[in-house]
């Protein structure tokens, strides 16, 4: 198997980057360049750390300079009164910064990402009030001078020496925002930014990606004030303005985000620019309103997805080959390791009592009674609005019961988030298919495998072995259950080219990526080809064969009839009968539910 | 009990002011389910483009109009231009930052061309104060929360009994559905947007006799008013003008009893952690997210 590409592209641009670094002190002329280079460096920080929310949850910032001062003020404050050293300020930093972002985050990310943007500015507010106002700490609007310089035992750091450690904690901060943008965890949080809902079937807390992508671009706002407040010795709540923070967040937008190159382009292009921006005076703020403007209309994915995109069109162009969907199922001996389900406990596997679903008013399931026994397939049918859907999201944790109870391997569930759900072996495909669509169809797969993952946060960060011994192993993996499906000559497509078909398929390779015990399945055969269809029906029948437990929401009645082993009929959101196929089938309630009268067991064949 | 008195009457007047801000933020979220973001910025467009038609010798009758309905022109131009093009489902943020672009502009050319230093509005009615319970208060500070509360009936009368406003309500529950009824979608968010816009802007004129007009008073003003929006759960708006009168007096209250300076700091903290403990606003429902 060749070298996965991540790490060669990974490997070619930390060499580049830290080379870059090792030349500057040789490039400038003086003490004056080697600081804005400095500044620079900082400002990359800052926008390295922003990127992580902007370019991987899709949320905004608007208060990244609160933060920003928040640790150059730590730091200041640290060092000038209490006597603390480098590292001691610094981790006070990190400390202040961490804490101040979960409080921003935690509260505001839970119901819609705006909230997080007006926040954040209100907080830079209340970060710049403080400033100026509580003397006693901050000195007001004199700010804090004298700050020493570091001493890191040897006496204090010359200006070269500081830049040698001001470089080093930024290449480490480009390392580690890389690490992460290529990891499970970057990939965990580009995917609640696509589709939340899709994100938490697969077990993916999306609150949590997103209060520690936010957590993670305040340290590194942290970090980046603390060396600010080193370098230049001084602080004062100037610094620190609404504007800055907008131009923070213009370094991302403009140098790319969601790249890892991105943000120090972007910090690059705006530490110098303001030279460039002197000739426009008094226009000048204008001048940062309209360059943001111009990005956002004109290059959306800024300088370097643009350039980026353009070199993957051109590759494209060059390896444009046919390829072609296999037949699925293909059975394997891999594939039967991987998802093979052992029995752990006896009786049904999913049960619900007197479940009821209430919108308001309208009961759209009530009272249903339902057991589901392990390594069966079941289906759920009825009419158009007979509560099949609500069923299925009541069971997946999506709706929580208004009455009743659900139980999950013996597990009381009723109101659990549908992501603890999932990853107590539960999970689901949409009635439209919910694909994260700008990934490749391997990345679908790979994000299945992230609830089950066993390599921790730190060991992704900074790669240690089992980083790469799991990546490799979820690769192979994907790449199983690629085949499986039938999909492997399109690992590399973009998942939202695919045909509707394929992306059903994909859908399901990625929910079996989670090796569940129970899998939902919602209307899996709309919109699918006679031949399709035959090909699911034989996938169904062989995961039941692999101890899988299949729930199906179905309408095809011959696909039904050919592979389920328990119906249950609901119609306005109760249960009218529940038994075998061919018992349901006669069922003159069921044929009365369908047609309004009777007509004869004929008749629902249509 | 004579400053409890003042600091509710004024407590009041600038909640008023921020109730009728966030209902433009709502109006603007009810349609598309984004916002213009510099919707501060507009406000402080309406204002100073009255005190400008002013200057010129426009009399204030026509003036006030004038500025209203070119503000809200400029809402037309954020929706069309700004928004819609940007706007794709929940997890966007491209309205957001061209608002943002927007507005950032709009401030730094009042700034230069208009100029930094604050001026004023004349109102016949900041004359002589009244006195309420030995507090004393302009009748023109009284007209802010009283403009607040006719506003919310207007806009509640609009959405239940107009046609506008039904197709209105239809499209923000559900817009698809909505166009496939035949409402013209698009031009709802257009007619929100500009809607939003002029409220905006009166309630900058409104203000700009108790406040002082300038390039920079939006940002405060368009933040606090989201805010409540935001705390009152979005798509409440008896509960936004409640929320808003409450923030109002909060600020007033902290302003005397405690600090100036802690007005901010305190508000902001007390929201953030209202905030944490109704995730959905005080008055929003749970949004049952459709799958």
């Amino acid at each position: 198997m060749k070298q996965p590409p991540i790490l060669s592209s990974g490997l070619l641009a930390s060499v580049s980057v830290a080379g870059a670094l090792c030349l500057v002190p040789f490039a400038v002329a003086n003490t004056f360049q080697l600081r804005v280079v400095m500044l620079f460096l900082i400002y990359a920080l800052v926008a390295l750390g922003l990127n992580l929310l902007v370019g991987l949850v899709s949320l905004v910032s608007l208060g990244q300079a609160g933060l920003y001062a928040l640790g150059a003020y730590t730091v200041a404050i640290l060092a000038t009164k209490a006597g603390a050293g480098f590292l001691t300020a610094m981790l006070g930093a990190i400390a202040v910064t961490a804490i101040a972002g979960v409080a921003l985050a935690y509260p505001t990310v839970r119901v819609r990402g705006v909230y997080l943007a007006v926040v954040t500015i209100a907080f830079g507010l209340i970060v710049q009030n403080v400033a100026i106002d509580w003397r006693a700490l901050t000195g007001g609007t004199l700010g804090i001078s004298n700050i020493p310089r570091i001493n890191l035992g040897a006496g204090p750091l010359s200006t070269r020496d500081l830049y040698w450690l001001i470089a080093a904690v930024t290449f480490a901060g480009f390392l580690i925002h890389h690490n992460l943008m290529h990891s499970r965890i970057g990939r965990a949080m580009r995917a609640v930014a696509q589709s939340e809902t899709a994100a938490r079937a697969l077990g993916i807390d999306p609150i949590r990606q997103r209060v520690l992508a936010f957590v993670l671009s305040s340290v590194f706002a942290g970090v980046a004030g603390g060396l600010y407040a080193y370098l230049n010795r001084y602080v004062n709540p100037d610094t620190f303005s609404f504007s800055d923070s907008i131009r923070f967040l213009l370094m991302v937008i403009l140098g790319g985000a969601g790249t890892s190159f991105g943000p120090l382009l972007g910090a690059g292009i705006l530490t110098w620019i303001p030279n460039l921006l002197q000739a426009f005076g008094k226009w000048q703020l204008f001048a940062y309103g309209a360059l943001l403007a111009l990005v956002i209309f004109f290059l959306p994915k800024g300088i370097a997805g643009s350039v980026h995109d353009l070199w993957m069109k051109l590759r494209h162009r060059r390896s444009q080959t046919i390829r072609e969907a296999g037949s699925w199922p293909r059975p394997s001996s891999e594939i039967d390791a991987l998802l093979r389900v052992e029995a752990k406990i006896r009786g049904p596997v999913l049960q619900t009592r007197e479940l009821s679903i209430r919108f308001g008013g309208l009961a759209a399931v009530s009272g249903v009674t339902l057991d589901i026994e392990r390594a069966s397939v079941h289906a759920i049918i009825g009419p158009n609005g007979a509560g099949k859907t609500t069923m299925l999201n009541a069971l997946s944790g999506f709706y929580p019961p208004t009455e009743g109870s659900v139980t999950l391997l013996q597990d009381e569930v009723g109101g659990r988030a549908s992501d603890r759900i999932a990853r107590s072996g539960l999970t689901r495909t949409f009635q439209n298919t919910e694909l994260f669509s700008s990934m490749t169809v391997e990345e679908n797969v790979l994000i299945g495998f992230h609830a089950r993952s066993t390599t921790g946060f730190l060991a992704t960060l900074f790669r240690a072995p089992s980083f790469y011994r799991e990546s490799r192993q979820q690769r192979q993996r994907a790449a199983l259950l690629l085949d499986y499906v039938g999909l492997s000559a399109y690992r590399d497509e973009t998942a939202g080219n695919l045909a509707f078909g394929h992306q059903r398929r994909l859908e399901i390779a990625r929910a079996l990526a989670m090796s569940p015990e129970i899998l939902l399945l919602d209307e899996p055969a709309a919109g699918l080809t006679h031949s399709e269809i035959d090909e699911l029906i034989a996938l169904i029948r062989d995961l039941k064969r692999l101890g899988l437990t299949v729930v199906l929401v179905e309408h095809h009645v011959d696909m039904i009839m050919a592979v389920s082993d328990h119906v249950t009929v609901l119609d306005y959101g109760e249960v009218i009968a529940s038994g075998s196929p061919s018992s349901v089938r006669d069922d003159p309630k069921v044929i009365e539910a369908y047609f309004g009268a009777s007509l004869g067991p004929a008749g629902v064949s249509a | 009990m004579t400053a409890f008195i003042q600091y509710t009457l004024s407590g009041l007047v600038i909640g008023g002011l921020y109730a009728i801000v966030a209902l433009g933020f709502f109006i603007m979220w009810s349609a598309v389910r984004a916002v213009n973001f510099a919707h501060g910025d507009t406000l402080m467009l309406g204002s100073v483009l009255s005190v400008v038609l002013m200057w010129s010798g426009v009399p204030l009758l026509i003036g006030i109009p004038l500025a209203i309905l070119a503000t809200a022109a400029f809402g037309l131009f954020i929706e069309r231009i700004a928004v819609r093009p940007l706007n794709h489902g929940p997890s966007s943020i491209g309205w957001m930052l061209s608002t943002i672009a927007i507005g950032l502009m709009l401030e730094a050319f009042v700034t230069v061309t208009f100029g930094a230093d604050p001026r004023s509005l004349p109102s016949p009615l900041m004359t002589t104060p009244i006195a309420i319970g030995g507090a004393g208060i302009f009748p023109h500070e009284l007209l802010v929360p009283v403009v607040a509360l006719a506003l919310l009936g207007l806009l509640d009368w609009f959405y239940r009994a107009t046609m506008t406003g039904r197709a209105m309500r239809a499209i923000a529950q559900k817009p698809v559905a909505a166009g496939l009824m035949g409402i013209d979608v698009r031009r709802m968010a257009l007619l929100s947007f500009a809607a939003a816009a002029a409220l905006g802007a009166f309630a900058g004129i409104l203000a700009a006799p108790i406040i002082q007009v300038s390039a920079a008073m939006g940002l405060l003003l368009g933040l606090k008013g989201f805010l409540v929006a935001i705390i009152a759960g979005m798509s409440n708006a008896r509960g936004i003008v409640i929320v808003g009168f409450a923030y109002g007096v909060l600020e007033r209250f902290i302003e005397g009893l405690a600090n100036t300076s802690l007005r901010e700091v305190l508000g902001f903290g007390i929201m953030i952690l209202l905030l944490l403990a109704f995730p959905n606003g005080l008055f929003g429902k749970r949004e049952v997210n459709k799958v």
